[in-house]
């Protein structure tokens, strides 16, 4: 709590001139540095979510920030790099992460390739599901953007393509993105403390992921579609430390794992409507030992609408539903989470919001098989059928 | 009470006068400009979106530009709604992906309009906008193409005027601005010369009288601006 009146402190005491992006020259160009940080405090009704103890007194352990400096060298080339923390209860716990470091090199509107480390475009808001304040929610839907595990697909050590058609004036514009690369989990994200919590030893998942991203810009005004497909193989290596026996290596391997996602977006004057779907295949195991089989399922349909100047409203369904037809560990099983969201945003100015969301939620995933916000080592209890949460969020970016 | 009703009926009759100069003003007319290291003295509605938004940072002609941008204001909203076809908050928001993923730069923003001329006339490839009465001295005016469809008469065939050789050997050239009416039928009625080369105003003249708009239920007038381009 000393945390979050702190941050609350700040950005009241922010002074606009503060939180002006700052620029200076190298080389005679311009570079350019950019940051922001947010603040949030989640109360449940019933079980604790998001590896925070959320159900007596609430938690503020949801705090991230981020920054970056980039230079535009030449009218083609740009370089830049990001640094990101999101600590959230048992997660991220104060180790910052390269977030995204790559250059760039645009020859015309139609073909660019970037080279580094990439942030993943997949769906609408993979790529910028950190950037807090782009966004009308404090969470977005979790069905698709699940918060715990963002760093599975957050970005890839690899390359780009990309560019944009325009099709005419009648038939729109074309974007697409295609890329691949090497992924590799977060060692304080949420399957590395699903596994720890487990009683077992997480070394590393990662491996090759390359897919594509192909958005139409409609031409009827504010229509958006599009389509994604990853392709992953990934490699977990983990272990068991017994007392007196030592300990034994494992590795378990993905067979040629993949998510689709489907999406709109409509855009008129200050009503926002997004609409996604995304369906995801794991199938992994060790030969001979164990093996699973994972198919979850996602959607939502969210609007929101900017009643005054400074303020918007919104509303989303989230719907997740997985099923875990051939179990390693977990039994086989089904689970979902079903949940109703209701937000408020206000803009203090450019630079500082603040977010205020209520979520009614009605089932739990498979805690046992899949990260999805519960875990059973939070929710010794046991886990209940529903759970309601508010979220207040504040934060700036400049 | 003789005094009060003359002060209400000068009340409404300043009000009926205000509303059209209002609505006038809200529909923001806007000038673009760029420094004069810009080589074009046109450009298409289109390319203007795609340096407004990042897209591209030269022209087709290969010069270099780089956007200026008000922080607020009534010519700012009337710009980005009508040739960028966002909100301020949607153009920040869009502004910000770019600069928080990597792909692009926040753009030089200032304060007001003749902050911004100041600008543009230093800066080597610079381009923004400004109110008409704005001084712009030092820098010049970019004609938008495309533009030619009034909003409710869609352009649909479009001659292009035949350039007089020897003015193109001579590399004279700029911009022809014309007023047209067009009829119910689409065809274009009549033309008035309102600036520009006057050879070069009839060869743009004899052109446009063979445009062809859609269709509409009245005769309107509109503004159209043809451009005449010697190194091409």
């Amino acid at each position: 709590m000393h945390r979050v009146a702190c941050w609350i402190f700040v950005f009241l005491c922010a002074g606009q001139s503060l939180l002006c992006g700052q620029d200076f020259k190298v080389l005679d160009r311009d570079v350019q540095i950019h940051g922001f940080a947010s603040q949030g405090f989640v109360h449940t009704s019933d079980n604790n979510w998001l590896t925070m103890y959320t159900s007596h007194f609430g938690s503020g352990e949801f705090t991230e920030f981020g920054a970056n400096a980039s230079m535009q060298v030449t009218d083609q080339l740009r370089i830049g790099a990001q640094i990101y923390d999101r600590n959230l209860g048992g997660i991220g716990t104060w180790h910052p992460a390269l977030d995204w470091a790559y250059a760039q090199y645009k020859w015309k509107p139609w073909l660019g390739i970037r080279a580094g480390r990439v942030k993943t475009v997949l769906g609408l808001y993979n790529d910028t599901q950190d950037l807090d304040f782009l966004h009308t929610f404090a969470l977005l839907p979790q069905s698709l953007y699940p918060i715990d595990i963002r760093d599975t697909s957050i970005a890839h050590d690899g390359g780009d393509i990309f560019g944009s058609i325009p099709l005419g004036a009648k038939r729109g514009t074309l974007s697409y993105t295609a890329w691949a690369g090497n992924r590799d989990y977060s060692q304080y994200g949420g399957v590395a403390y699903l596994i720890r919590a487990d009683g077992l030893n997480f070394n590393s998942v990662g491996g090759l992921q390359y897919g594509a991203d192909l958005r139409w810009t409609t031409p009827l005004k504010g229509l958006l579609l599009g389509i994604s497909r990853m392709n992953v193989d990934n490699t977990l290596n983990y272990s068991i430390t017994e007392p007196g026996i030592g300990t034994l290596l494992l590795r378990s391997n993905d067979n040629s794992d993949w998510t689709n996602q489907y999406y709109g977006q409509y855009t008129w004057g200050k009503l926002l409507v997004d609409v996604e779907y995304r369906r995801s295949w794991d199938d992994a195991g060790q030969t001979g030992l164990s093996r699973f089989q994972e198919d979850s399922r996602g959607w939502y349909l969210a609007g929101s609408y900017q009643i005054l100047k400074r303020v918007r409203v919104g509303s989303y369904y989230s719907h997740y539903f997985i099923n875990f037809p051939l179990g390693g560990v977990e039994p086989a099983g089904t689970g979902h989470d079903y949940d109703k969201v209701l937000s408020g945003r206000v803009d203090i100015n450019r630079y500082v919001n603040i977010k205020i969301e209520g979520h009614f939620m009605d089932g739990y995933g498979l805690p046992g098989a899949t990260p999805n916000g519960f875990y059973y080592v939070n929710n010794p209890q046991g886990l209940r059928p529903n759970t309601n949460a508010l979220v207040v969020k504040g934060g700036f970016n400049f | 009470m003789r005094n009060a009703t003359q002060h209400l009926r000068t009340l409404i009759a300043a009000s009926l006068l205000m509303t059209p100069l209002a609505a006038l003003a809200g529909s923001g007319t806007v000038r673009v400009i760029a420094n004069p290291s810009v080589k074009a003295d046109a450009i298409s509605a289109a390319e203007l979106k795609s340096v407004f938004l990042e897209e591209t940072s030269s022209l087709r002609d290969g010069s270099h530009v780089e956007p200026v941008l008000a922080r607020s204001g009534s010519v700012h909203e009337s710009f980005i709604r009508e040739y960028l076809g966002k909100t301020d908050s949607d153009l920040q928001t869009y502004y910000r992906t770019l600069v928080f993923t990597g792909r692009g730069s926040m753009p030089r923003e200032v304060s007001s309009d003749s902050e911004i001329a100041a600008y543009v006339a230093r800066t080597r490839g610079a381009i923004g906008y400004v109110s008409p009465e704005t001084s712009t001295e030092g820098v010049k005016t970019l004609a938008i193409l495309g533009m030619e469809s009034d909003g409710n008469r869609r352009l649909i065939t479009r001659v292009e005027p035949v350039y007089p050789r020897e003015l193109q050997s001579k590399h004279i050239g700029g911009t022809v601005r014309l007023r047209i009416t067009i009829a119910p039928n689409g065809s274009v009625e009549s033309t008035e010369l309102l600036g520009g080369n006057p050879i070069l105003g009839e060869s743009a003249t004899a052109a446009v009288k063979r445009w062809v708009y859609a269709a509409g239920p009245a005769r309107t007038k509109t503004e159209i601006v043809v451009p005449f381009d010697p190194s091409r």
